[in-house]
């Protein structure tokens, strides 16, 4: 059975029409590279699977079951996580609670509460451990390098144990070897039995982690199948238009 | 050449180090400045300072501004004994005569409503919230002298003002070294010390952090932005109405024009304090010495006889300064992180990356 389904995602914003008729579906343990050149409705999709968004019309499922979003809480509390193309980072706030923003630790009852700073920050720097960063739970993210700061918007995704991980563009402003981490880190994510999807402008990572790749263009699906099935020339032709739906 | 840590704490408590400074200045200055009474003058005026401090500390740390507080506070102070006190003179209050509590849940409930007004005019009406408190600000304040003609409510010698008094004026405890601290002191002391425990250590301050900080970021995480502001502009307004009440304790006579020019004082001593006018920085803590700051120079500058007017000079600068303070503090940040990074690094070696 898909984790998740989607069918004839439509989304208007006015009189933009940013997704038409989208179906898309995704498989536990399955990494799916979702490409398109600018505009053609990628972070739309995105923010829709993760709960930013609602879609003007069409049917959204998570394991079987309708699902429907009105805050990305709810995408979380069904196992969706996402990394944002910009972070989504407060430059002003510390790495852990950066880490825990949304889904603070509390001690105490409803509205009389107390945060939970000391296991906040213990966790985060497990957290950080695991993913091989050196990034401090306690130092303003406003200091942090590029990648640093990626472990933190990774280090979120791990809060939970997800069941779809949604990356947003996660190579476009690292490293060579930071890459090459990142994604090994898809790898491992896929290989554990958890669904990923990748939207990204790089063709070689796409290539190098994806099962399947799918393909928008002016907010339609052109294409969705294997990486096997597929290539880069044929995949940039079908984001350009040169060529057709396949 | 200060450490990073060194530096960091430098920043931090900079308020407090001024204050000592400033304090010791005005001891040389007059022989009547270490005495309990004026002690005691200082923290009983920077009660009312400090009440409305807190509320727009809120509101600046989630990114906004609210100017209308000083009109919300004349408001709340004319309203609140004008339902209590008779309508001939001396008092020319409404002749209502209602009960005291009563009187003083309505102010509270005027001013909670005035600021989540305010907050859902700029939130639901996405009007930009300088311009949307400037308009209230007036709103409010030609509400008041059209609604009193311009003529003072009073509470001369009415027992039911006492509640009034109470706030703000009458005497909690003695401090010896310190002198008499009233129940506003005490009041704002604890208005101080919930709020920063709300900034710091409740989900609420964190999420207003956030806001301020990122308001994108805040929402793609789930945060609805638009409701806690609405919160803090009530918060503000419910604290600028009992801003009010307690000032009204203060004075015999509620005059039309009570708190205009305040917001200035108000912004200053937030800003003094460390609170960001860009959002996302700043802590109660900062902000309460900011308040004593300013009390402390207002008694000072009083007792060395110091004319009216050049004190308005040196509030305008005072000003000045904390904007300046607040724009150089992103570099001394800045320098505290490059700091931060070669020492990290001489530790570590390179930073290791993901």
């Amino acid at each position: 059975m898909n984790y998740l389904e989607m069918k004839n995602i439509t989304k208007n914003f006015g009189a933009i029409n940013a997704l038409q008729g989208v179906d898309f579906s995704i498989k536990a343990g399955e990494a799916v590279g979702l490409m398109g050149d600018n505009g053609a409705g990628k972070s739309t999709l995105m923010k829709i699977i993760a709960g930013n968004l609602r879609p003007s019309s069409g049917e959204v499922s998570v394991q079987g079951k309708e699902a429907i979003f009105s805050s990305p809480l709810d995408a979380r509390r069904l196992g969706i996580e996402i990394v944002y193309q910009d972070l989504a980072l407060c430059d002003n706030l510390t790495a852990a609670a950066n880490v825990f923003l949304g889904r603070e630790l509390r001690s105490g009852f409803g509205i009389i509460h107390r945060l939970k700073h000391k296991a906040m920050n213990e966790r985060a720097a497990e957290l950080f451990k695991e993913l091989k960063s050196e990034t401090r739970p306690k130092d303003l993210v406003e200091a942090m390098s590029g990648g640093q700061r990626q472990a933190v918007a990774l280090a979120r995704t791990r809060l939970s144990d997800p069941k779809l991980v949604l990356l947003d563009e996660p190579t476009a402003a690292i490293s060579v070897r930071q890459v090459s981490e990142v994604l090994a880190r898809i790898a491992h994510l896929r290989d554990t039995g958890h669904a990923v999807i990748l939207v990204s402008h790089r063709m070689g990572d796409v290539f190098q982690v994806c099962d399947r790749v799918a393909v928008l263009r002016r907010g339609r699906k052109i294409a969705d199948k294997p990486i096997g099935q597929s290539s880069p020339e044929e995949v940039t032709g079908l984001i350009t238009g040169a060529l057709e739906a396949v | 050449m200060l450490s990073e840590k060194h530096l960091s704490l430098l920043i931090d408590n900079l308020i407090w180090i001024i204050l000592v400074v400033v304090f010791i200045f005005f001891v040389t200055q007059s022989e009547h400045f270490l005495t309990e009474r004026n002690i005691s003058n200082i923290l009983t005026a920077a009660a009312v300072l400090g009440v409305l401090v807190v509320g727009q500390t809120f509101v600046l740390i989630s990114g906004n501004f609210d100017l209308s507080t000083e009109s919300t506070l004349g408001l709340g102070a004319l309203l609140g004994l004008w339902l209590i006190v008779p309508a001939a003179a001396p008092t020319f209050g409404g002749g209502i005569f209602l009960n005291p509590f009563l009187a003083i849940g309505a102010v509270l409930l005027t001013g909670a409503a005035i600021g989540y007004a305010v907050g859902c005019l700029i939130t639901f009406g996405r009007m930009h919230n300088f311009i949307v408190t400037l308009a209230v600000l007036l709103i409010i304040r030609g509400f008041i002298l059209a609604f009193s003609e311009g003529a003072p409510v009073n509470g001369f010698n009415n027992p039911s003002a006492d509640i009034f008094y109470w706030l703000g004026h009458k005497k909690a405890f003695f401090i010896p070294g310190i002198g008499n601290i009233t129940v506003a002191v005490v009041a704002t002391g604890l208005l101080f010390l919930v709020s920063h425990f709300i900034l710091k250590h409740h989900k609420f301050g964190r999420e207003l952090y956030a806001i301020g900080g990122n308001r994108k970021a805040a929402e793609q995480l789930g945060i609805n932005a638009n409701r806690r502001i609405r919160q803090v502009y009530m918060i503000s307004g419910l604290l600028a109405a009992f801003a009010g009440w307690m000032l009204a304790g203060r004075v015999v006579s509620i005059q039309s024009n009570l708190g205009e020019g305040f917001i200035f004082t108000v912004f200053a001593g937030a800003v003094i304090g460390g609170v960001s006018l860009q959002g996302g920085r700043g802590t109660m803590l900062g902000a309460l010495g900011g308040v004593l700051l300013l009390s402390t120079i207002d008694r000072g500058l009083n007792l060395m006889h110091v004319s009216v007017f050049w004190v308005k000079v040196i509030q305008g600068l005072i000003i000045l300064v904390a904007m300046f303070l607040d724009a150089q503090r992103v570099r001394l940040r800045e320098l505290s992180m490059s700091l931060s990074n070669e020492t990290f690094e001489k530790k570590v070696g390179p930073k290791d990356e993901v």
